[in-house]
């Protein structure tokens, strides 16, 4: 429990000096069990792109969950934008994640509402003008092409849709990080690299981009640094460390 | 560019298909009914009380039952010499200010209209009578002062109605707490529904306000939702209760009027009491409001 003597005051973003997320001895436990991240050490520069690999329950899923500030630590510090969680008041790990985009696994869509209401949860939780909000989403459901499908709830999509309408969501509000967790898995092979370009595009323009893959192809189509999860611990390479020891799925 | 078409804005909570609305809503018009038939009563027993009071207060009168004695001279002497011991007694009274035995013409004027003109009181055994002026704060017990003053004077005795009132005003004024308490009581156990109902659709909703709230929503945005929508019951379920306890309140007055005349009548309920039953559907409204608000929040505090 953080007291409001704690809070810290939210850096300001002209303020580039920090990394965008930094971990520190973080070790991540669910209840009772054993430690499923341990002693991670991590530091990710505002601009960069990293995708994020290790077998299935290797604990991707769980790591990004620590990034976008879905839970703490179990010990060790993870600071977000320069704000260690551990120390920042309810309301402003808020805001924090306004900042933050996540593309979830398993999408997580409203499946009451339609996608355009789905879409426009980040700008109306921030309270953006209804008329701003209309034309944002309206612009990006079409460059997504699921315009037609903008009234339709996000329940009768199917998987591919909605994981469009899922990264529609999470890039609506220009974020400073962007999380994906598999966010390539469903759509089709033509429509997979016109996403990646949109991440691309996005990181591009400075926004920190973290992509949990399986695709081997993804990785090796883009020359970006990977992060690996293995025996709890987190590996980092470099594009030519990969080709040296020729895969790390191998 | 062609004109979007209007796209209706869903409810990101959809609150209203909670299944304990419709409970909340009885609830709450239930309460209110209650609240209302109690408050009128309290409102009742306060006019009441405030008419029994002012007779109560300012003054008094004490009777001196006449002395029998053939000796009409003996008799009349005696029962003054009883007089001046009631007079001594009320004056050393705390908050008595002023006591004094109405003269024989005061006597004579007060039962002209009952015996005619001419009568000789000397002739009669006539009681006597002392008029007290109280102090306007002073707090007689009257029961007490009745034993005293009978002690003090035998033959006197304190006005009657006086001594019975008080009797009365003790009996609503416990009448008058024990209604305080239903309405505590009917306030706590809405507020208790509310917050139990409300803690029920967090965990129902949860899903949908961990999205929320990965989407940067403060705990406010979640609480505000949950706070329209209790206004909303609040407002609807007190005004059905309020329907129905209108008429129900006019029903128990005229049954009362018919009990008798003197003391019910008093009890009349001013604009200003139907001003503040009239508005217990906002009250009830604010308090379904305050309470999910706070509820939200305070549980929230416990998800990450
Ligand atoms: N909420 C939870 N409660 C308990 N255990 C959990 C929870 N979430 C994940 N785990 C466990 O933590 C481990 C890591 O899970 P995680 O979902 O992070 O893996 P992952 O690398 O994302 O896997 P995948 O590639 O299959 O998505 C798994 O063993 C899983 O069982
Ligand atoms: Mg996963």
């Amino acid at each position: 429990m953080t007291t409001d003597k704690e809070k810290e005051a939210l850096p300001s973003s002209a303020n580039n000096n920090f990394n965008i997320i930094e971990m520190n001895n973080v070790g991540l436990r669910y209840d009772q069990g054993p430690e499923i991240l341990s002693d991670i050490k991590l530091a990710l520069k505002k601009g960069s792109f990293h995708f994020l690999t290790g077998k299935s329950g290797a604990g991707k899923t769980s790591l990004l969950s620590l990034m976008y500030l879905a839970q703490k630590p179990s010990r060790g510090a993870v600071s977000v934008f320069g704000n260690n969680v551990n120390f920042t008041h309810r309301d402003n790990l808020a805001l924090l994640r306004r900042k933050i985009g996540v593309v979830f696994q398993d999408f997580r869509l409203l499946d009451h509402l339609s996608a355009f209401d789905n879409v426009a949860l980040p700008l109306r939780v921030c309270g953006m003008n209804e008329r701003e909000v209309r034309k944002r989403v309206t612009e990006l459901l079409s460059w997504v092409e699921l315009d037609r499908h903008m009234q339709d709830t996000t329940a009768t999509l199917s998987g591919g849709e909605k994981q469009r309408i899922a990264i529609a969501r999470a890039v609506i509000n220009r974020p400073d990080l962007l999380l994906a967790d598999e966010p390539t898995g469903n759509v089709d092979n033509d429509i997979a690299p016109k996403l990646m370009k949109l991440f691309v595009e996005l990181n591009k323009l400075g926004t920190t981009v973290v992509i949990a893959t399986h695709s081997e192809k993804l990785i090796n189509d883009f020359a970006y640094p990977r992060l690996h999860l293995q025996d709890r611990g987190l590996h980092i390479y470099y594009p030519s460390d990969i080709s040296a020891l020729g895969g790390i799925h191998a | 560019m062609p004109k979007q078409p209007y796209i209706a804005r869903k409810q990101e909570l959809p609150l209203s298909g909670d299944a304990t609305s419709l409970f909340l809503q009885i609830m709450i018009s239930i309460a209110v009914f209650i609240f209302a038939l109690t408050l009128s009563g309290v409102l009742s027993i306060n006019s009441m009380l405030y008419n029994w009071n002012q007779s109560i207060l300012g003054s008094l009168t004490v009777q001196i039952m006449p002395v029998n004695n053939a000796n009409k001279e003996k008799a009349r002497a005696e029962t003054l010499t009883y007089q001046q011991n009631a007079v001594d007694f009320l004056q050393k009274v705390d908050g008595v200010t002023k006591v004094t035995p109405l003269s024989d013409e005061q006597l004579k004027k007060l039962i002209e209209p009952w015996l005619g003109d001419g009568v000789n009181i000397e002739n009669l055994p006539m009681p006597r009578i002392i008029d007290v002026k109280l102090a306007p704060d002073a707090e007689l017990n009257f029961p007490k002062l009745a034993r005293d003053l009978s002690q003090a004077s035998p033959l006197a005795s304190l006005d009657n109605h006086k001594l019975w009132l008080s009797k009365l005003i003790k009996f609503a004024d416990g009448l008058k707490l024990m209604a305080l308490t239903i309405l505590v009581l009917v306030l706590a156990i809405t507020s208790g529904a509310i917050f139990y109902t409300t803690r029920m659709s967090l965990g129902l909703h949860r899903f949908t306000i961990e999205i929320l709230h990965t989407m940067g929503a403060k705990d406010t945005y979640v609480a505000q939702q949950y706070a329209r929508r209790m206004a909303f019951l609040g407002l609807t379920g007190g005004l059905v209760g309020l329907f129905f306890a209108v008429p129900s309140v006019f029903f128990i007055a005229s049954l009362a009027q018919g009990i008798e005349g003197g003391i019910i009548s008093e009890a009349n309920l001013s604009f200003n009491d139907w001003l503040l039953i009239a508005s217990l559907p906002l009250f009830a409204m604010t308090i379904a409001m305050l309470t999910a608000y706070y509820t939200v929040k305070r549980t929230l505090q416990k998800m990450l």
